[in-house]
């Protein structure tokens, strides 16, 4: 465990001096994520001009969960996302030959390799929001009630890495990955609105096999509605589930593998 | 310390037709076709050997090599690589082999060479004292010890070849595969990195399988080829016994004394057995049968005033080109 945190410093420290060369390209990604957690924070504004409630909650507790999913993608961006988005390519052009042959996770080094410094600054505009968010809740803040939303926050990251992850894989057999990037970045929209304006089948979906109701909106409930135990035992299952099933398709797409000629 | 058995690999490649409309067609109805990279292949390499892999392009070196470092899975068949199954990849497989490629970087371009063997130090979890004696050691042999502080999207090529046999050989593997490691070189730094896989062997004894497309790397380093041609092998054996088994021709060259063939040179010896290659006025190079090559050389030093004479075998490329059945029949 030392050992992989040890390189995760590495990856780190690599990362942020490489970022740090490329000022323009580095101030303009940390641009771009803030016009993005700007028109989340316009959008709502403009909803809740139209309709006091949204899903079962006002403003300020829709507030509060907006501000839950800007620190899941944050957190997304700024560890993953740059690797995700290469990891196709990787495959097509059989990049993944240097990584299957070192004496670590394979899927440690390929998912964490590239940290994303830009990112990492608005992750803390993000926690910034997120502590705006929370001061201006009625609900009354307790180091339990916070620390297990962030806590189930990171969790709802790491079940956004998963279904990432899992929705690209398939580019070991279609060798292309594109569109199922697209495919992840549609669905994750799902992720950006508040779980219970979704009913029926669809609900049920984004709660069990495409969990992207879990990733912000479960834990933004559990903090303005207090713990419920089977509700948290439902997101713990979903995340080893999803775990398993990444798993199985990981080695069987390593399996099918074919690296590229040289 | 590596042993593989029947080892097969197929792949699966769509063949589409050429322009658009076969991109069209393609969509909706795809030509499968079955490409066998390797055809139930056998090898067995041992400590301190360099195998050289060599065949045409789409001949399956680089997927015999990348089966046995454990990248791809086979098809069929077994292999053994220091007692692990390589596409197992355990680590404690993965600790002890190295793999360069010559067409692919394993370091990072934005950074000096020196921070990627820091990251392959906590990765490979060599001690501080043996990381630091492995880098003084290699950087000397490689003479880049006042490079490794520069980004490696600034080192010539050559230099960054080196920091990759640097960043490979860190941790002091016992199974080094070495996918065209001299590719794209000027030939100073081809005989440098020659001559430093040279002296690695001599010290580290480690089982080395080598594919490259430059005869000379074969000739220098290997005393054992291996001969592939579409996914078999063709001839596994010393290098010098293919050239003595399989080399039709040798080379007689005549170096002739000056002043002795008159004020215009001596005539062009059109009428000399077997195929003149050059033919200068002051000296002249013949490739002729080998059963002839005395006859010959007997006859060139009784018609011109030879002052030296060499009989030399083919060069090896040209033997394996015969062998592969591209070039002159042998």
């Amino acid at each position: 465990m030392l050992r992989y945190l040890r390189l995760y410093g590495h990856f780190m420290r690599f990362s942020i001096s490489r970022a740090l060369e490329f000022r323009i390209d580095f101030f303009f990604r940390v641009f771009m994520d803030l016009a993005y957690y700007g028109i989340q924070i316009a959008f709502y504004q403009v909803i809740f001009l139209q309709t006091p409630l949204l899903g079962g909650w006002n403003r300020d507790q829709t507030l509060v969960f907006m501000a839950g999913f800007l620190v899941v993608d944050a957190i997304t961006m700024t560890v993953v996302s740059n690797n995700l988005w290469f990891f196709p390519v990787a495959v097509n052009r059989g990049d993944l030959d240097y990584y299957l042959v070192r004496p670590v996770s394979s899927l440690f080094f390929l998912s964490l390799r590239d940290f994303a410094a830009n990112s990492f600054l608005n992750l803390l505009f993000a926690m910034g929001i997120f502590a705006w968010a929370l001061a201006r809740s009625s609900i009354p803040l307790t180091v339990g009630s916070v620390s297990l939303y962030a806590a189930m926050l990171m969790l709802g990251a790491f079940l956004h890495y998963m279904m990432h992850l899992i929705i690209i894989l398939p580019v070991f057999w279609l060798q292309s990955g594109s569109g199922l990037h697209g495919i992840f970045y549609s669905m994750s929209r799902f992720m950006e609105r508040p779980d219970r304006i979704f009913t029926g089948w669809v609900r049920k979906a984004l709660v069990t096999a495409f969990p992207f109701c879990l990733m912000a909106s479960f834990p933004a409930r559990m903090f303005l509605e207090g713990l419920r135990w089977d509700v948290l035992a439902h997101f713990m299952a979903v995340i080893a589930v999803l775990f398993a099933v990444l798993l199985v398709i990981w080695n069987a797409g390593l399996k099918a593998y074919s690296s590229a000629s040289s | 310390m590596i042993r593989a058995r029947g080892l097969s690999k197929t792949f699966r490649v769509h063949r589409k037709e050429p322009g658009l409309m076969g991109s069209v067609r393609s969509l909706f109805s795809r030509k499968w076709q079955q490409v066998h990279a390797l055809k139930g292949l056998d090898l067995d390499v041992g400590a301190g050997e360099i195998v050289g892999l060599v065949g045409a392009n789409g001949a399956g070196k680089t997927t015999l090599v990348k089966a046995l470092a454990g990248i791809i899975h086979p098809t069929s068949g077994t292999a053994e690589v220091l007692g692990f199954v390589p596409w197992q990849r355990k680590n404690g497989f993965r600790k002890q082999i190295a793999l360069i490629m010559g067409q692919k970087a394993q370091l990072w371009w934005d950074l000096p060479a020196g921070d990627g063997f820091l990251l392959l130090r906590e990765i490979y979890q060599i001690p501080n004292d043996t990381f630091k004696a492995n880098l003084a050691v290699l950087a000397a042999a490689l003479r880049v010890e006042d490079k490794l502080n520069i980004q490696i999207r600034r080192l010539s090529l050559g230099e960054r070849m080196k920091m990759e046999l640097i960043a490979a050989l860190l941790h002091q593997p016992r199974v080094v595969f070495l996918d065209e490691p001299t590719i794209g070189l000027d030939l100073a730094a081809q005989r440098a990195i020659r001559e430093f896989i040279l002296e690695y062997r001599r010290k580290e004894n480690p089982a080395m399988i080598l594919t490259s497309h430059y005869m000379e790397d074969i000739e220098k380093l290997c005393e054992r080829i291996v001969l592939m041609r579409d996914g078999e092998l063709v001839y596994d054996g010393p290098v010098a016994k293919m050239v003595s088994s399989f080399a039709r021709h040798k080379v007689l060259t005549a170096h002739l004394r000056a002043g002795e063939t008159g004020p215009d040179g001596p005539a062009r010896p059109d009428s000399a057995p077997g195929e003149i290659l050059e033919w200068s006025g002051a000296s002249l190079k013949l490739k002729v049968d080998r059963a002839q090559a005395a006859a010959v050389a007997s006859h060139l030093l009784q018609t011109y005033p030879v002052a030296d004479l060499s009989i030399d075998e083919e060069d090896i490329g040209t033997v394996i080109e015969a062998m592969l059945g591209k070039g002159p029949s042998p």
